[in-house]
């Protein structure tokens, strides 16, 4: 009887420890090589090795359009500079990857809340550059929403995840309050495209917490409200669509990274014979699609948008057969960050999208973006482990639907319970 | 008992939690697959997007400096470096009522008095009409070509809806002369008609177009035989004609015409109408100019070995229920001299009846005149030929260029190849090094084409083609006048008339060819409509015209040797 018993936490009784195996450092390398996504490991490596030589390719532009009469940076400057970013990157996101999951979560949490206080020290001590206050000096420079990018994905799964043990926590306004000041504190800044990214996400993640499909509409039309707000008290965002609608002066950024990535056709000029990068700011990092359209030709254009597609599909159909919630939401909020980042870059480059002002990610120059973007694929990583030995349910599409086998898992359930209760 | 009912509660909330649990996770699941299918979406329209760019809008052109110091197109020069085609770099007037920018008029100051100003500038422009279309605001050209100090001028008007784009035109200096040997440049950009479709690529490469690119014609021929082709069309009311000079041994093209031409320059719906080539795209039955062909080709195989030899004449034959007669009764009988002096289709007939047909069509074959004609220029005709094995009476009529319709150009080449030692060439409109002249194919011996240069002369000095012996330039020539067909047989009123010709006879190195297409007759062709009354004059006229051009001085003490053959028909003339 007693035996049958759960274990119910109380005072002054532990739960019983199971018998663990021992580690030492080896067997866990294996154990986390054995566990770990590695299709997509080598996606996020082959990205960056692209990211890598774009970098290379854009450096000279940017190097030369930064340079100053008191100052001259060489022209590979930024790629000898990535390349030192890049190696800490995959450091981080090494490092993380071997975290369990639950230390994932922790790490997470912890990193979240230091970053909403970052963030909230932003407008009161941070550093500005071009308009904008982002960056925190705190001895080295760093740019607090770039952590909080990763955190927040998982702090809102952790939140979200509340749910399963308790149905009536009002967990979705729990989240809609963090997003909301969240999004205060960007707007303060103001960083419109990250206000942007991190309402996407929030909102794919509120999704998969199962928020109905009649609120959803109501959401999609505050989003609406929103922007419009937007548009009508934020005067670099309003510059930035009136452009995009009315197609734009003749020479501005769009146009030029328009010229930029048509300039070498299907197959490129080839690396450093581009000559239309020069002309075009922030080469290295917002317009770095351009650069590589310019060089290395249309095809690799289309060859990076498959890419980022293949790595998104990877992580969310592979959390189709996982069983834990927080996972499921966690992952696919990091994905959601990464994808919708990446495609948001794209969309811009493409003329499909309002110029947002944002990196393309694992390819971009940069030093916070970098090391925080490999940061959310380290968590990605440690969140999609599993072991290989372990059958799961199989996801059963027909009762997700909400057809018959839904009623039939609902009585299989009853019938548990009535059979407990018998007893 | 009491554990009973705490398990009992305990449980009921679980299983709660569970179903709770099921829920969310089947709900999270299939919502994972929804994003996964937005961000799939979202990068299908990138991909799209990207097919689109790289498909449809047009990329900037990378340009190098060396390369914006070459002509957009390159030019297109004759055989001597004269420029026949360039590219002009020429300015435009374009109304562009976007240009201020601001949403209101096009125009700073009212459309009248714009328009006044532009009629200042251009007389020839209507003012009225002018102010009309600047007041509708309809972009579009307003002008085509600017002369510079003309833009500098709309400059000065101080209008920014008045653009001035610098535009690549193709500029053609000698008018429409040598129009369908050239062609056009379409507004795409993209060479048409003529050499500038042949060469189009290596007009447009940046590697080649710094070269002009040389054709073998020679300008000063080639406005020598237009002007004289217009003046024989006029003359005779004729509805077209063509001409060709040919270089004999190399297969040069030194002139080449139909008329009526096209302006190059200025191309509408008119001068589309005018771009067929008769010289290489109208396949003509070109009659009696066959004759020297069957007799070259009866003495080669052997067949003709007495030129004194009388063939009867004076009834017409019966072939097959066909009736070959000669255009009027020439006598009881002739020789073969005679027979090409007087053009006779009986006699002719009767040679090529000896050869056997199989044996004429080899030498047709020989001659190209089964395919279309060798030449650089897209529009070429196919010939009509016979299939298969050619009947006798076939063979008959095709001695005297009937049931057989080629290009002038194939009549051009055969002749060259008739007088040039018995060597086929293809015609060429790229100028040939020295040496750099194809070997040709033998069609003909050597003794052979000896041969006809002497009967050809005869036929100059004492025969049809009397009108062509330009004095001093031994030409030689045999004429022909073909009917054309027409519904239900030949139509004795419209004739192809031509008069093939080659220069100097004593050392062959031109054939000048010249077809009129149904000349009338005019009192300039003495009310004939005979090529030795149309066609032959014009070439009695041109040769003197482009002898001295082409080196060859007229000089009455030199002739071909015809004292072998003199007697045979001395009983006509002198």
């Amino acid at each position: 009887m007693s035996a049958s018993r759960p274990y119910v936490p109380r005072f002054g009784e532990k739960a019983p420890t199971l018998p663990a195996m021992r580690r030492n450092r080896r067997a866990e390398l294996k154990i986390w090589w054995r566990e770990i996504d590695r299709p997509l490991l080598v996606m996020i490596l082959l990205l960056m090795a692209i990211g890598n030589v774009a970098v290379a390719a854009a450096s000279p532009a940017s190097a030369r359009r930064l340079s100053t009469s008191a100052e001259h940076l060489p022209d590979l400057y930024f790629w000898t500079t990535h390349l030192r970013w890049q190696f800490l990157g995959i450091v981080t996101m090494l490092g993380a990857s071997m975290l369990p999951r639950d230390l994932a979560r922790r790490a997470g949490i912890v990193l979240g809340l230091s970053m909403m206080g970052a963030l909230l020290l932003v407008p009161f001590i941070g550093h500005e550059v071009n308009g904008a206050r982002r960056w925190l000096n705190l001895g080295f420079t760093f740019q607090p929403s770039e952590f909080l990018k990763p955190a927040f994905a998982i702090t809102l799964a952790w939140i979200l995840s509340w749910r399963v043990r308790d149905p009536n926590l009002p967990v979705i306004p729990m989240t809609a309050g963090i997003m909301g000041l969240t999004g205060i504190l960007l707007m303060a800044q103001p960083d419109f495209g990250s206000t942007i990214l991190f309402a996407g996400v929030w909102f794919v993640m509120v999704l998969l917490a199962g928020i109905p499909v009649q609120r959803i509409a109501i959401m999609g039309a505050a989003g609406a409200v929103m922007i419009g707000a937007t548009y009508l008290f934020y005067d670099n965002a309003r510059h930035r669509i009136d452009s995009f609608l009315g197609g734009g002066e003749a020479f501005d950024q769009v146009d030029l990274a328009s010229r930029t990535l048509l300039a070498g056709g299907w197959t490129g000029s080839g690396l450093w014979l581009g000559i239309r990068k020069l002309s075009l700011p922030e080469a290295h990092t917002d317009y770095i699609f351009s650069v590589i359209g310019e060089e290395f030709g249309l095809l690799v254009c289309a060859l990076v948008v498959m890419l980022y597609l293949a790595i998104i599909v990877r992580v969310l159909v592979r959390l189709v057969g996982e069983e834990e919630l927080f996972a499921i939401l966690a992952a696919t909020g990091l994905a959601a960050q990464f994808g919708g980042q990446a495609f948001i870059n794209i969309l811009v480059n493409l003329q499909l999208f309002p110029s947002k002002g944002m990196t393309l990610p694992l390819v971009s120059y940069g030093g916070s973006s970098t090391i925080a973007l490999c940061l959310t694929i380290g968590f990605l990583l440690a969140i999609t482990r599993r072991n290989p030995y372990l059958t799961r349910d199989r996801f059963n599409f027909r009762a997700a639907l909400g057809l018959g086998p839904r009623k039939s898992a609902a009585r299989q359930v009853g019938r548990v319970a009535s059979k407990e209760q018998a007893r | 008992m009491t554990a009973i009912t705490v398990s009992t509660a305990f449980s009921s909330g679980r299983v709660q939690l569970v179903n709770v649990r099921q829920l969310s996770l089947l709900t999270a699941r299939l919502r994972v697959l929804w994003v996964a299918g937005v961000f799939t979406l979202v990068a299908l329209a990138a991909l799209a997007r990207i097919a689109v760019l790289g498909l449809v809008e047009q990329a900037p052109r990378p340009q190098s400096m060396s390369e914006a110091l070459l002509p957009p197109r390159g030019e297109i020069t004759d055989r001597n470096g004269v420029p026949l085609a360039r590219a002009f770099p020429a300015y435009a007037l374009w109304f562009n009522p976007e240009a201020l920018g601001d949403g209101g008029s096009a125009l700073v100051r009212s459309p009248g008095e714009v328009a006044a100003e532009l009629a200042k500038i251009f007389p020839d422009m209507d003012r009225t009409r002018l102010a009309a279309r600047l007041k509708s605001g309809k972009p579009g050209y307003l002008r085509r070509r600017l002369l510079p100090e003309e833009a500098n001028r709309v400059q000065a008007i101080g209008e920014l809806a008045l653009e001035i784009p610098r535009e690549n035109d193709r500029y053609y200096p000698q008018g429409s002369m040598a129009a369908h040997v050239l062609g056009y440049v379409g507004s795409d950009g993209v060479g048409r008609v003529g050499m500038e479709a042949v060469l189009d690529k290596q007009l447009r490469d940046p590697a080649l177009r710094g070269q002009p690119a040389s054709l073998s014609i020679d300008v000063r021929v080639q406005g020598a035989l237009e002007d004289e082709l217009r003046q024989g069309m006029l003359a005779t009311d004729a509805v077209g004609s063509a001409g060709i000079v040919l270089d004999v041994d190399s297969g040069e093209v030194l002139a080449l015409a139909s008329l009526p031409e096209f302006n190059p320059n200025q191309i509408d719906a008119k001068g589309a109408s005018m771009m067929f080539n008769r010289m290489t795209n109208q396949v003509y039955e070109l009659g009696s100019t066959f004759k020297p062909l069957t007799i070259a080709s009866a003495i080669d195989a052997g067949v003709v070995t007495d030129l004194s030899r009388r063939y009867p004449s004076g009834a017409p034959l019966h072939i097959g229920g066909f009736l070959i007669r000669d255009s009027h009764n020439l006598g009881p009988s002739l020789n073969v001299p005679e027979a090409l002096i007087h053009s006779s289709n009986i006699v002719t007939a009767q040679v090529a009846d000896l050869l056997g047909a199989k044996a004429l069509r080899q030498t047709m074959v020989d001659l190209g005149m089964n395919e279309r004609p060798y030449i650089e220029l897209p529009a070429r005709g196919f010939p009509i030929w016979a299939k298969g094995e050619w009947p006798r009476l076939r063979a008959m009529t095709v001695s005297y260029g009937h049931g057989i319709a080629v290009t002038p150009l194939h009549l051009a080449s055969a002749y060259a190849t008739l007088v040039n030692g018995g060597i086929w060439r293809p015609a060429t409109l790229h100028k040939l090094a020295p040496g750099q002249a194809p070997r040709g194919r033998r069609v003909f011996k050597s003794s052979t084409s000896s041969r006809m240069r002497q009967l050809l002369r005869m036929i100059a000095v004492y025969g049809t083609g009397r009108s062509a012996n330009a004095p001093g330039f031994r030409v030689g020539g045999k004429t022909g006048s073909a009917e054309k067909p027409g519904h239900g047989g030949y139509n004795r009123s419209s004739v192809v008339a031509t008069f093939a010709a080659v220069f100097p006879m004593d050392r062959p190195r031109y054939v000048v060819l010249v077809m009129l297409d149904e000349p009338k007759g005019t009192a300039a062709s003495s009310y004939q409509r005979t090529a030795a009354w149309n066609a032959a004059p014009i070439v009695g006229k041109l040769v003197p015209r482009i002898g001295p051009m082409l080196g060859i001085q007229p000089d009455e003490t030199r002739d071909i040797d015809l004292s072998d053959l003199k007697p045979l028909v001395a009983g006509d003339k002198e």
